[in-house]
């Protein structure tokens, strides 16, 4: 028992440890940090998209405006030459001498010498060029073959295009710096939010562990994922404290109740060993030690068996069991008890009632309850159980009209070895309605108990199945299903059927894996029977 | 009786109990200590039972029974365990066991149990449709009962005890196997569940007494002459 109360303290230690007080360093671990870095990542690669793509456009107009205005100016050029070297010559050099300073010829001859034009000789390349003059201006031409081997070039100044595209990528360079700073600035900014509000509930945690397990860790109100985190971290504590204390509960009761019978043990081995007597005696108190070690040893298999119940460790396997079936076995197996104490014993099952569950332990459950009525009760008492549905729900009722138990004592009867003073004498661990509580903690289901005037009745009211609400299909679904038999011949319609089913329990299988994170959610089995069904 | 019985069991005082109580009743007993010597120990010699501890160094209990299993073995084996829930029991009995016993047991309990496994391998795949010991008779298609060709009136579970002890006649049977195998039922009852019912059981078929042909054997169980 400490051993476990020392494990407890030491998990929530831990828990505790990784969220330690905020430091820089902590800042750049945080996952918000990370998620800002990417983000920032992923609009500065979009912004340089942009960049690249106005740039692209602009420039690539500016540049096609030229091209073309060059392109057709060639073209006249050259019809206006009549394909002679030397009509070119003259309609060159009539260009040249009234066009705009912007603009710029060039016509060579084979052997490279320039005829007409305000250019520098060139090396023949055909197709568009750009480059720099020697005076500093940028041009931007095409050249094409002229007649007789020579080489003609027309092209427009741009200087225009060239400070397009510097503004562009300056522009855009401060658009993209620009986002990175904001973005490593929210980041941090988001990123000590986060870790404040952390650090605040670790706080907090810290202060319950040092101190009591009662307080609680504050709610924001504002209902976000750190709100969350503080009520689940608030439902843990609660399940904590209440194992807690019943450890300490069980502990004592354990320690108070079971030293009875080992010192009474103790005391009659001690006697035989002292008093010696015949063989055959020694051989008695040896049988009667057994018997006394016995019962002591199915105390703690029952105490056991509570505590791992209650645990939920390693979970026993469940399927769908018929309640009212389970009820009529046990029944009839302690109707030969009954008669032999003169007692009745009546089970009524009401209806089909199935349950998720385990057969074993919801047997046990119904011994144990009918076994209490019985030992409890005198002569003439006579036990109901009954299995049925009220409010949708499955409710087991064990009643009797024997002494019952007074209202006072409804809730301490479930501790572990209480039992009431007026039944000292009658022969119990005082586990039976532990157990009954854990097994049916275990399923899902509520013990409650009342005064059946007279008498006891137990209630177990099971929950209903258990069942994720995006688990069960919307009207709209199993309309469309209709549809798709009347519509669709028989074949199609089945496949087609369970394709949506499949899909609908798959996506809401999803879902619910993911709301409980890494918990276990059984398999919806309405599944496989709506395809048993559809068979 | 001379059945070779295999025990793999680490713990050294309850091996010695159990081999002090097996060997009493007339069986062959050998011990292995470990998983890897039991399991080396259960595939190279011919046993007629295994009794395997869950907990064991070396190889686990489990994986033992389901490597042997796996090899074709078939021999009855007993699980011997302090892993009492209902979850063990089923992972035991899915490995391949064909009993599970929970410590700490009682002698006489483990004795009972080996001798209906023991049982279970000579008997022949015969299917019977008669089942008789003694003066009684079972017809299991009709389900009806008879002593001394008188027709017995008995409810399905009297029937069902009946026909256990039937089927176990002559051999001891705890009161745990009978609410095992006749209820299904795997609690200690905190009354006397399965004293009622044998003695009800007694008064339908006409037995006065304790001896009659549903014997009662002090502190352990019952037996039916066979």
């Amino acid at each position: 028992m400490r051993k476990i109360q020392a494990d407890l303290r030491a998990s929530l230690h831990r828990i505790i440890e990784a969220m330690r007080p905020i430091g820089m360093p902590r800042v750049v671990l945080t996952s918000s940090f990370r998620l800002t870095l990417l983000y920032a990542a992923l609009f500065g690669a979009s912004a340089l998209v942009l960049a690249a793509l106005v740039w692209w456009i602009a420039t690539g107009y500016v540049a096609g405006q030229i091209d073309s205005a060059v392109t057709t100016e060639i073209a006249e050029e050259r019809a206006d030459a009549g394909g002679t070297l030397a009509g070119l010559q003259a309609v060159i050099r009539a260009q040249a001498g009234h066009a705009s300073p912007a603009a710029y010829y060039l016509l060579q001859n084979r052997a490279g010498q320039v005829l007409a034009g305000n250019l520098p000789a060139m090396a023949t390349v055909d197709g568009i060029r750009e480059w720099t003059l020697p005076s500093g201006s940028a041009v931007r031409g095409r050249g094409v073959a002229a007649p007789e081997g020579g080489f003609l070039f027309v092209g427009l100044a741009a200087s225009d295009l060239r400070e397009l595209r510097h503004a562009i990528g300056y522009a855009f360079l401060w658009v993209v710096a620009g986002t990175l700073v904001l973005a490593a600035i929210g980041g941090t900014v988001m990123s000590f939010g986060v870790l404040g509000r952390v650090e605040a509930i670790s706080r907090a945690s810290r202060r319950i562990i040092a101190g009591d397990l009662g307080q609680r860790i504050a709610l924001r109100g504002t209902n976000d994922e750190f709100d969350h985190l503080a009520a689940s971290l608030n439902a843990m504590l609660d399940r904590i404290q209440v194992l807690m204390e019943g450890m300490r509960q069980v502990s004592s009761d354990i320690a108070h109740d079971l030293r009875t019978p080992l010192s009474r043990h103790r005391q009659r081995l001690e006697l035989a060993l002292l008093d010696g007597g015949t063989e055959h005696d020694l051989r008695a108190t040896l049988a009667s030690s057994i018997v006394d070690i016995d019962a002591i040893l199915d105390t703690f298999g029952a105490l056991l068996r509570i505590a791992r119940l209650e645990s939920r460790t390693d979970p026993p396997p469940f399927t769908e069991v018929d309640l009212g079936a389970i009820a009529q076995d046990v029944t009839d197996a302690y109707r030969a008890v009954a008669e032999e104490r003169q007692q009745s014993l009546d089970c009524i099952v009401d209806s089909e009632v199935a349950v998720p569950g385990n057969r074993e332990l919801l047997a046990q459950l119904v011994a144990n309850l009918i076994e209490n009525g019985l030992r409890h009760g005198q002569c003439d008492t006579a036990m109901r159980i009954l299995v049925t549905m009220q409010d949708g729900a499955v409710v087991l009722c064990v009643s009797d009209d024997g002494p019952g138990i007074p209202a006072a004592f409804h809730q301490a009867v479930f501790r572990p070895f209480y039992r009431l003073e007026t039944s000292r004498d009658v022969p119990g661990t005082g586990l039976g309605l532990s157990l009954v509580a854990a097994i049916a903690q275990m399923h899902d289901a509520r013990v409650t108990l009342a005064d059946n005037n007279p008498g006891l009745a137990v209630q177990v009211v099971f929950g209903r199945p258990p069942l994720p609400e995006s688990d069960a299909e919307p009207e709209w679904l199993r309309q469309a299903q209709r549809w798709l038999h009347r519509r669709l011949p028989e074949w199609y319609a089945r496949q087609a059927t369970r394709g949506v089913h499949r899909a609908w329990h798959g996506v809401a299988y999803a879902i619910a894996r993911f709301r409980q994170g890494r918990g276990t959610v059984a398999k919806p089995r309405n599944a496989d029977q709506h395809d048993q069904d559809a068979r | 009786m001379n059945l070779r019985i295999l025990l793999v069991e680490d713990d050294r005082e309850v091996a010695a109990c159990a081999v002090y109580g097996l060997i009493r009743e007339g069986y062959q007993v050998a011990v292995a200590a470990d998983g890897r010597d039991g399991l080396l120990r259960a595939s190279c010699e011919a046993w007629d039972i295994l009794i395997v501890d869950r907990m064991l160094p070396q190889l686990d209990g489990l994986a033992l029974v389901r490597m042997l299993r796996a090899g074709g073995t078939t021999t009855p084996t007993l699980f011997l365990t302090a892993l009492g829930e209902v979850s063990d029991r089923v992972a035991g009995l899915q490995a391949g066991a064909d009993d599970y016993l929970v410590k700490p047991f009682a002698i006489a309990e483990l004795i009972a149990r080996v001798e209906a496994l023991g049982r279970r391998r000579q008997a022949a795949i015969v299917v019977n449709t008669t089942l008789r010991a003694g003066d009684l008779e079972i017809d299991l298609l009709t389900r009806k009962a008879r002593r001394k060709g008188e027709i017995l009136d008995l409810q399905e579970r009297e029937l069902r005890t009946l026909e256990y002890l039937m089927r176990s006649a002559g051999r001891v049977v705890t009161r745990a196997m009978v609410l095992e195998n006749v209820w299904g039922f795997h609690f200690q009852p905190r009354t006397n569940l399965v004293e009622s019912n044998i003695s009800r059981l007694r008064s339908k078929i006409g037995q006065a007494s304790d001896q009659g042909p549903i014997e009662t054997v002090r502190g352990i169980g019952y037996r039916l002459h066979a």
